[in-house]
């Protein structure tokens, strides 16, 4: 069987050597695999070596630490229906546009004389009144895409619409924070409440991620089973790619797992969460920043915004849920006095079909608004809304791109040069 | 942009170098060996067991193929609470619609109830028939076709549509794929969970349209946004009643469309058809079917185009498009060996076949631990189905899989069983196929073993990888230390449950 040769640069004291070629250095996770799978040793990369070992040419932001700003990013999955959140109840085309799932005038929550979220965004509102919630107006991308996957894709990495990209905005984020004195080597640098590792992780190098479900810290190892797991997890796989990704991740998630499941079970809390995952989520992310945790971001995730039919009740179902799980989660964090430190921010793929469809539904659009929620943003209203004069059954056009708002996250909350990150300077928008 | 820019680029190919003729010819016999034996049934099937390779070895790679993909699938027996959920759907909704709203909620509530029960029953039901090795690769094979063609048990809300929808993929599994995508249009499972019950004439639901094209039949960049607007158009008046399809000819356009090019007043099928006359589609399948079961890494295009063509000469039949990718030089191509991560419905059947252990007819036990290892039967996250692969891995689906091999070696406590639970299993003791977890009786006939015998021999059959000496050499001294574990039994029982939670014990 023929097997093409891949030039590799395996030898880990060359690499060393020349540390600014970034050419020698993984550029993607799936290099990065490789290249640990032919010779480097896994351990290289991971927490276990020590960091100076990987030290690049990247731009030298703060390292995770103690009392560092934090994002929490939280994903509406399924595309969130931006005209229906934010609403414009002047505009006569939006009721010409949703002649049923329109909100009536009279029950839109204000925020000025044309613009207003949703009657279920209660808590939400009072945010905004109080300075705490920004909503950054008709945010998209151009040529948008309108596949889930495509289009979380965009968002995710941060690309162009026509630009197919393997790391994840915040993946780069972790990429270029320098790796100096980690406050705890037990920490994740990011840790995420949903079931599949977010595309926004991935990174040219590794970084323990950690991922949080529910009902799962009611497990009793016996120690010395543990102990010879731990022994057995350290022996490599040359040349197995998928086997040097499973024995890192058990490595650091058998080291993760003690911290966290300690910090959780001890959490105390005057605040009263709804009963539902996302609310629930989100007070483990309080548990865990409260515990001091060097992790600086937290992504958790909503479903359900994919609403093609029937969509008023789940839409409002919904938004309650949004707005109730936040607005819990700001008020616990400011208990703790840790609200200065966080950053939420809302993102969703992408917004929905202004025409409503004949299901009382809205099939899959493009621009839409999202939320900032903060004690240390400048609230209220960003950007323009967009424009709803149009012929039938068109979509909006974006006027803030999305990767301002990043633009504006990464310089301006975890100091981090954007350019780094997101590979060109983008305006910033006025929220921070 | 410095050194520090991201890379631009696609995903790097970590395939070999064949080539795109080469790839697909036949294994030659000479190459069949048992550890190609364990990769196909491995990567086929759940597991490999030793008697498996022994048969698999003396039939020889065609009859074995033969076997694993027949023309013709067993048929899975229909749990009787799903067809009695079925029947008295019908006489349910008359009740729902004749009931004043406050009662109304109640039925629905039953309803619910009902269907969830029988969705528990029908995947318990499934997992024990999946787990007979003869049924193995059929079953693995309709999961791959569920994980295509796409439908929820929470959007589509009755126990009954989806395993009608399974019975659907398992009945055209291995005929022409355009027959069985056809199938699958009307299948009510289908018809309920992509919108087209909410499709009509003068107002087409695009979801339906848009899948089918993006994630069933030619995927991403093989068609147009128009092409979608038309095509949803043929698929109006598609709709199911009761869980049976039903074509309500007044709520679909019989219109012109124009789709891929052509113009015509073309029908849901005939919209299929000319999506199969694109290259994109003999490609598309096999394609998915690299990620299934195969690798992380996307074939290379010119190795899917070439499978493609030949496969559309075939009239697209499945059977043969089965009998060629496992049997090909490609699919047992040494990087392809003990490199791919299980799936959590993998990771389970193969724990039971390798430890000849029965499924329990216990949902709260068994299915609660397939949704913390990330994969809930019946409920993909979305359309997209499960990513698979290194996906299924992070650090908490990590420790759910280990949980379960920990659950599987203790004993069932029948004290926290409910009454309905305890009937089950004395209904299953009766039959004979009651063991549900490793007990002790079991190793017995392992304490005769040196720990160099019993090492050897716990590494070789639960392990696909190679692993170095010195990792043998710790499972030798574990098995020999008698100063934690002072029964030769208990240390032959944690060191099986350390090797079945290792990394290695999650690669196929």
């Amino acid at each position: 069987m023929a097997y093409a040769p891949r030039p590799l640069n395996n030898h880990p004291g060359k690499k060393l050597a020349v540390k600014n070629s970034a050419h020698l250095f993984p550029s993607t996770r799936r290099e990065f695999l490789r290249l640990t799978g032919s010779g480097i040793g896994l351990l290289a990369f991971s927490q276990f070596a020590p960091r100076f070992l990987i030290q690049s040419a990247l731009a030298e932001t703060p390292a995770p630490e103690k009392d560092r700003s934090i994002l929490v990013l939280v994903q509406l999955a399924g595309g969130n229906d931006g005209l229906n959140t934010l609403i414009p109840f002047e505009d006569a085309n939006y009721y010409r546009l949703r002649p049923t799932l329109g909100i009536p005038k009279d029950q839109v929550l204000r925020l000025n004389d044309t613009l207003g979220l949703h009657p279920a965004c209660t808590e939400l509102h009072a945010l905004a009144h109080d300075g705490k919630l920004g909503i950054v107006q008709n945010v998209g991308y151009p040529n948008p895409n309108r596949s889930h996957f495509r289009s979380t894709d965009i968002w995710e990495t941060s690309s162009d619409s026509d630009q197919i990209l393997s790391t994840g905005w915040l993946g780069r984020f972790l990429d270029n924070t320098c790796p100096g004195a980690p406050a705890d080597p037990a920490d994740p640098a990011a840790v995420h409440l949903s079931n599949e590792v977010p595309g926004a992780f991935l990174s040219a190098q590794s970084h323990p991620t950690f991922g949080l479900n529910l009902n799962q810290f009611n497990r009793r190892d016996n120690p010395q089973n543990l102990a010879f797991l731990e022994s057995l997890v350290h022996h490599d796989h040359p040349g197995n790619a998928s086997a040097s990704f499973l024995q890192q991740t058990m490595m650091d998630a058998l080291v993760t797992e003690k911290r966290v499941q300690h910090v959780l079970s001890s959490y105390q809390t005057a605040a009263k969460y709804p009963g539902n995952p996302f609310a629930q989520s989100l007070r483990n992310v309080v548990a865990l920043i409260a515990a001091g945790l060097s992790t600086r971001v937290y992504f958790v995730s909503l479903g359900g915004f994919d609403t093609h039919a029937n969509q008023l009740n789940q839409h409002q179902n919904l938004m309650r849920t949004l707005s109730e799980g936040l607005a819990t989660f700001q008020k616990d964090l400011e208990t703790h006095k840790l609200a200065g430190q966080v950053l939420t921010m809302t993102f969703s793929e992408f917004g929905r079909r202004p025409l409503e469809n004949e299901s009382h539904g809205t099939d899959h659009g493009t621009a839409a608004p999202l939320f900032v929620m903060g004690s240390r943003i400048k609230g209220g209203l960003h950007g323009t809304p967009p424009s709803l004069q149009f012929e039938r059954n068109q979509d909006l056009t974006f006027s803030t791109d999305f990767r301002q708002v990043y633009a504006t996250v990464l310089d301006r909350w975890l100091q981090c040069p954007a350019m780094q990150v997101l590979g060109k300077s983008y305006e910033p928008v006025a929220f921070i | 942009m410095g050194n520090a820019s991201p890379r631009l680029g696609t995903a790097e190919i970590q395939s070999p170098v064949l080539d795109p003729q080469m790839a697909w010819q036949p294994l030659p016999a000479t190459q069949w060996d048992e550890n190609a034996a364990r990769h196909l049934l491995r990567r086929a099937a759940w597991t490999a067991q030793p008697d498996d390779v022994t048969r698999a070895i003396q039939e020889g790679l065609p009859a074995t193929l033969a076997r694993l993909f027949p023309a013709a699938p067993v048929a899975f027996p229909k749990p009787k609470l799903i067809t009695t959920l079925q029947e008295d759907t019908p006489d349910f909704a008359q009740r729902v619609r004749a009931t004043l709203p406050e009662e109304k909620r109640l039925l629905q509530k039953e309803a619910r109830d009902r269907s969830q029960q029988a969705l528990f029953d029908l995947a318990i039901r499934w997992l024990q028939f999946a787990a007979l090795p003869e049924h193995s690769a059929a079953e693995k094979w309709t999961l791959f076709l569920s994980d295509v063609f796409v439908v929820s048990s929470e959007k589509v809300r009755n126990a009954a549509l989806v395993c009608n929808h399974f019975e659907t993929l398992r009945n055209h599994s291995f005929g022409p794929a355009p027959t069985l995508t056809k199938a699958v249009s009307r299948s009510p499972a289908m018809v309920q969970y992509l919108d087209l019950q909410e499709s009509r004439r003068n107002a087409p639901n695009e979801n339906f349209a848009r899948e089918l094209f993006e994630l069933f039949l030619v995927g991403e960049s093989n068609y147009t946004e128009k092409d979608i607007k038309e095509a949803a158009k043929a698929f109006t008046g598609y709709r199911q009643r009761f869980g049976e399809f039903n074509f309500v000819p007044n709520q679909h356009d019989p219109g012109h469309k124009t789709v891929f090019g052509h113009t015509g007043n073309f029908t849901g099928d005939q919209v299929i058809d000319l999506a199969y006359q694109l290259p994109a589609a003999g490609a598309f399948l096999p394609g998915e079917m690299a990620r299934f079961y195969l690798s992380d890494e996307p074939l290379p295009k010119d190795l899917l185009a070439s499978i493609g063509t030949w496969w559309r000469e075939q009239g697209y039949s499945l059977q043969a498009l089965t009998h060629r990718f496992f049997g090909s030089r490609l699919f047992f191509d040494l990087s392809y060996r003990a490199n791919y991560i299980k799936s959590p419905v993998q990771l389970y059947l193969g724990l039971v076949q390798d430890l000849q252990l029965d499924v329990p007819p216990l949902p709260r036990r068994v299915l609660g631990s397939f949704r913390q290892m990330g994969q809930t039967l019946f409920a993909p996250p979305n359309v997209r189905g499960w990513v698979g692969g290194r996906n299924w891995i992070n650090a908490s689906t990590l420790n759910a899989r280990r949980l379960l091999v920990q659950s599987l070696f203790s004993p069932i406590n029948e004290a926290n069983l409910n009454a309905d639970e305890l009937a089950e299993i004395a209904n299953v003791r009766a039959t004979g196929h009651d063991h549900f977890s490793m007990e002790p009786e079991r190793l017995k006939s392992f304490s005769g073993l040196t720990a160099e015998q019993l090492a050897d021999r716990l590494i070789d059959s639960f392990l696909p990888t190679k692993v170095d000496d010195s990792f043998r050499r710790e499972v030798r001294q574990f098995l020999a230390d008698d100063s934690q574990f002072k029964r030769p039994i208990d240390r032959i029982r944690n060191a099986a449950v350390t090797l079945l939670q290792s990394p290695e014990y999650q690669l196929c």
